[in-house]
This record gives C-alpha cells, structure tokens and sequence, in this order.
C-alpha cells in the first residue's frame, strides 16, 4: 500500500459535549469494499461524519487518498461523497436538476457545464424524464436514487453508506445495490446488519466507540452470534451517560 | 410548491418582469395623486376590463384573490357615511382597490423563474455595497424545498397528537415543530456541507 | 456559514408552515395566527441580524408569489393591501426581539424571550401596522390605534407563549440558541 492511498484514520476520537462517542481509532483501509459493523449507538453515525470531513474531530485525523477531509473540504468533496440514511437529510434543492447540480457548481464548474453533467448522470442512470421532477413528489427509494445520483455526479472516489438501506424493502435495495456497484467508487459502508456487508473484502467490528475486531473471516458471523445472545438480554435499560 | 401565477396563459405572461414591475409602480403613484373621484373610477374600471380580457377563468381566480379587501372597503364606507364625508370614502375605497387589483394582476402574470430573476437584479446594488444578499438569494430555493417538509411533518405531529388526545392540539404543535426546524436545518447544513458548502454560490 | 444559511432557511420555511396551523381561538373569543408567533421565535431563536434575515425571507417569497401568508394569501397585491405596514413591519420586530434577547441582562431565558417579543413583535410591529393602515386609509394615527386595539391582548398573549416556548427549546435544545450562552 503506498503513501496517502487509500482511507487512513489515525489516533482518530470524538466527543459530543461531556458524551465520548468514538476513542482512539487507528485504521488503514484500502479495498474496494470495505464494511463497518455495529450495533445501534456504537458510534456509526459519528464516524461515518467524520470520514466524510463533516465535523472536526476532538482528537486525531482522517486522511483519504492522503486528503484530510475534514481540513481541504475543496479536495475532500472530489475524492469523498456521503450518502446519509434519510434522503430527506440530504435533499436541498425543490427540482431534480437543481439537485444534482448544486455538488457540480461547487466544484467549481460553470451552470451549463453542471447541467450537461447533471444530464449525462441522469441518462446514465436511466432517468433523463427525471430533470424536471420536484423532490418532494418522489418516492422513498426514488429520494434514495436521487441522492445516489447527486453524489455520483461528482465522482468520487471513495463512497461513504451511513446505512442508507435501512427500511428499504428488498425489490428497492437490490435496485439501489446495483447502481451502486456500476458507480465506480471504492464503497465503505456503514451497517448494523451483516447481509448488508456479505462478500465485503475487510469487515471492521465497531463496539462502544472502539474497533473490537478487524477483518477475519468468520467477523461477520462472530458478530451475528454476539448480537443474538446481546438480545436476549436487557440492556435497553441502560441510559446514556 | 403553487405559486399565485395564473395558469390562463395571457399575453402580459411574456412581457418583460421588471417593465411590469416599473409600471405597476407608476399606476400606484399616479392613483395618488389623482384627486377627481371620476378619474379613480375609470382607473379602477380600466383595471377590471385587464381582468376580464383574458376569459373568465381569469377574471374569477384574479376576483377570489382579492376578496381580503372587501371588508376594509366596507369598513371605510361606514366610517365615511357616520362623519358625513362619504365621497372621501368612496375615493380612497377606490384607490386602494385599484393599488391591490394591479399589484395582483403583475403577480398573477408573472412566473416564479421571472421573479426570481427579477429579485436577482433588484437586489444587485445591495450585493455591490457589501450586504449579504447573497445569502438570501441562495436560501430561496432552500426554502421553497423545505416548506412542504415541514408541513408534512406538521401534519404527522397532529395526527400523532389526535390519536392520543381528544382534544385539539392548537399552539401545542409550535413546539415541536420549531424543534423540527432546528434539527432539520442541522442536516440541511451537514449535507450542504458534505457537498462543498455555499461559498461559490455566494460569491457570484 | 452553512449553518446560519440552513437556520435563516429553515425558520423562513416554519414561518410559512405556521401559516397553515388553524387559527387558535382564546378563551374570550379574540383568535391568534400561529404565523405572528414564527415571527417572534425568529427573532427569539435566531438573534437580530439572522432574525431579521430570515423573516426578509419569508417576505420577498411571498412578494415574489407564493401564498404563504396564513389563508394562502401571497403576491404582491398583499403589499398594496392597507394591512402592508404589518408586513414591513415583520422583519424589524424579528429584530427588535433578537436584539433583546442578546442583550438584556435577564437570568431567565424565557422572561428575556417574551419581552424581547412584546418590544418587537407588539410595540414596533403595531408601530409599523398602524402608520401603513393610516396611510392606506386615509385615516388618523389615533383612529387606526383604536380600531387595531382590540388585536393586542392576543398579541400580548402571543408574546407570551413564544417566552414559554423558548425557555422550552433552550432545554430541549441547549446548543440551539446562540445568546443564551452568556446568561
């Protein structure tokens, strides 16, 4: 693995007011894949932000393909894209076409050029009667499209999935998959469940703010098991600190 | 989101904005300063027959828009007849009906997209002597997605309330709703962000 | 940066939803526009200058011709109507209330909110309203005062339930209100 390729978390920690969400993560990750496991409150949400240069850490970096996204956010938006859980967090614009342009004007490209490409993408992916539509009037899973394609417009390089199959049902998931693998962008997705990650190249376990496993094969069974016997007991009981 | 523009097409729907705009003002300057009751009226009556030449479609959608005025009309003509003044009533009903009508008449023949352009040029002065319309214009179109949203929610909040309560949930719903507000403009900020922020776009 | 966009947006958008709240009858029959009290939280919310921005907003939407002041009603008509004073007058009292809020030496988040409300969204809002209705009317300062009267006590009672609402929100919410920092 060479220098500055690749997503690279170094000492990386994070607090929200007196609440310590994530603790002293060090990470290199450079697969096509890569997966990150864990349950509800584990700290997905708050790493998944941080990897996509959103919010400053307290302590520690994130460098992608040697960027630190969270410092150079004119790199950081070509070479990292975010895809959130509800579309709706992630929607901003009334129409369709002033959607996907937005990311593209930022970039530094002109209006026309933005909707050349804004089109390109649409036709792309099969949706050029789209451009017109209002976001507001769009289905679920098309919102989920949508975001798809604003943030593929861009091409990144890298993809970050802050669960955003979550509720979908599976005709909807299996759609979305697909566009996702013709994207072209290495994937780092987010999850708490572990079909979601099947045939990922490296699998990070996520537990209590830490990394409490890495990789191994069976990572995603082992997971599955500790959950089952987590459910069967009473933590829900147990308030945050 | 409908905006008031009229669906009847007519021919004022093609008419630059600004020059629409421009005389709207004048119209109103000039309705001030017309003293003689009878010239009022045949401003008023002019106005009425711009109503009327694009059908009755029209004509019926401009009148419902400015049903608002009809009481302080009503008012005013009391008011006037009690002080033994009438004609002074009857000339400032006029022209405030005719002010209204023909400032409903420009929005009614004028699209979202014109407007919008319009604000742009308007506002490039204030943009030149260093304030931040720029902000403004940028948020327009975020405003414009969020309004639906939040009365989408606002919907969702009532019905939640009404499947647990008996009673209505009146100013209740503020609350909540002001927190959506809040939390939404957080994401609404984290995704701007995670896009590349707004500086292009208000730099322009 | 973003932030204070998003905030501006998104109050100018709560603004226009409160515009589709149904009218709230008091007890003594006086009735209440949820939309007046989204002037006054801007203002409490936001501060001054965001306050202000984001009730400009919400105007120069409406001017442009979407109806979202409360009945649907919008267009530029609605700033040629003899109610227009109130409307200029709404940006001013979003921050008349801001500038309270940020600067009264006031303990209490709530007290500090409903009087900064009552300054803004009653005193300087009526001030405004009352000289465009005289101007539209042809009629006296005194004459539109008496005839608008009966519209403060549900203004006053406005004022008050945005101060319960704030106090409400900088506890549900603490990172929420800039000012409330230095309290």
């Amino acid at each position: 693995m060479q220098a500055g390729s690749g997503i690279q978390i170094q000492g990386l920690s994070h607090a929200i007011g007196p609440r310590r969400i994530l603790q002293g993560i060090t990470l290199r990750l450079d697969a096509p894949r890569i997966g990150i496991i864990g349950r509800n409150g584990s700290g997905k949400s708050t790493l998944a932000r941080l990897l996509a240069g959103l919010v400053a850490p307290s302590e520690g970096r994130v460098l992608i393909e040697g960027v630190d996204v969270c410092k150079d956010r004119r790199a950081a938006i070509a070479t990292v894209g975010i895809l959130f859980q509800n579309p709706e967090h992630q929607i901003i614009f009334p129409t369709v076409l002033e959607e996907i342009c937005f990311g593209l004007r930022q970039m530094g490209r002109s209006k026309l050029e933005a909707r050349d490409a804004a089109q390109a993408t649409l036709a792309r992916f099969g949706k050029s009667h789209w451009i017109d539509a209002t976001t507001e009037a769009l289905s679920q899973g098309q919102k989920h499209l949508l975001c798809m394609m604003a943030v593929t417009a861009m091409q990144p390089r890298w993809l970050i999935l802050d669960e955003p199959f979550a509720g979908l049902d599976i005709p909807t998931r299996m759609q979305l998959t697909r566009h996702l693998e013709s994207s072209g962008a290495n994937i780092l997705h987010i999850s708490h469940d572990p079909r979601d990650l099947a045939g990922y190249g490296h699998v990070c376990w996520l537990d209590q703010g830490q990394i409490r496993a890495e990789d191994g094969p069976d990572l995603l069974a082992e997971f599955e098991a500790a959950m089952i016997r987590e459910g069967a007991g009473d933590d829900l009981a147990d308030l945050a600190g | 989101m409908i905006s008031l523009t009229s669906p009847v097409r007519t021919r004022a729907h093609g008419w630059p904005a600004g020059a629409k705009l421009l005389a709207l003002a004048c119209a109103t300057t000039a309705l001030f300063l017309l003293q003689p009751l009878w010239a009022q009226a045949m401003v008023l009556a002019l106005t009425l027959v711009l109503y009327a030449l694009p059908g009755r479609h029209f004509l019926g959608h401009g009148l419902r828009q400015i049903r608002v005025i009809w009481p302080f009309v009503a008012l005013l003509l009391v008011w006037h007849a009690f002080a033994g003044n009438w004609p002074e009533g009857i000339r400032t009903a006029l022209r405030m009906v005719a002010a209204l009508a023909l400032a409903n008449l420009v929005t009614m023949t004028t699209s979202l997209g014109d407007m919008t352009d319009l604000l742009h040029r308007l506002l490039a002065p204030l943009r030149r002597i260093g304030l931040p319309v720029g902000v403004i214009e940028s948020a327009i179109p975020l405003v414009i997605r969020f309004t639906p949203v939040l009365i989408g929610k606002g919907r969702m909040l009532l019905e939640a309330w009404r499947a647990r309560s008996p009673r209505r949930a009146n100013w209740h719903i503020v609350l909540p709703m002001a927190l959506l507000a809040l939390d939404d403009a957080d994401h609404l900020a984290e995704a701007l962000r995670a896009r590349g922020g707004l500086n292009p776009l208000t730099e322009e | 940066m973003e932030r204070n966009v998003a905030q501006i947006a998104l109050f100018a958008a709560l603004i226009a939803a409160l515009g589709l709240v149904p009218k709230i009858t008091l007890a003594f029959g006086v009735p209440i526009t949820a939309q007046g009290m989204g002037i006054m939280l801007a203002g409490a919310m936001l501060g001054a200058k965001r306050g202000f921005l984001s009730v400009m907003l919400f105007l120069l939407l409406v001017a442009i011709g979407l109806p979202l002041l409360a009945g649907g009603r919008g267009g530029l008509a609605v700033f040629a109507g003899p109610t227009a004073g109130f409307l200029v007058g709404f940006p001013i009292a979003a921050f008349v209330t801001g500038w309270f809020v940020e600067h009264a030496r006031l303990r209490h988040v709530g007290l500090r909110a409903f009087i900064g409300a009552v300054l803004g969204g009653v005193v300087v809002l009526y001030a405004f309203g009352i000289v465009g209705m005289s101007l539209s009317l042809g009629k006296s300062i005194s004459e539109c005062t008496m005839l608008m009267a009966i519209f403060i006590p549900g203004d006053l009672l406005k004022a008050a339930i945005t101060g319960m609402l704030v106090a409400a929100i900088a506890k549900a919410r603490p990172r929420a209100l800039g000012w409330t920092a230095n309290a």
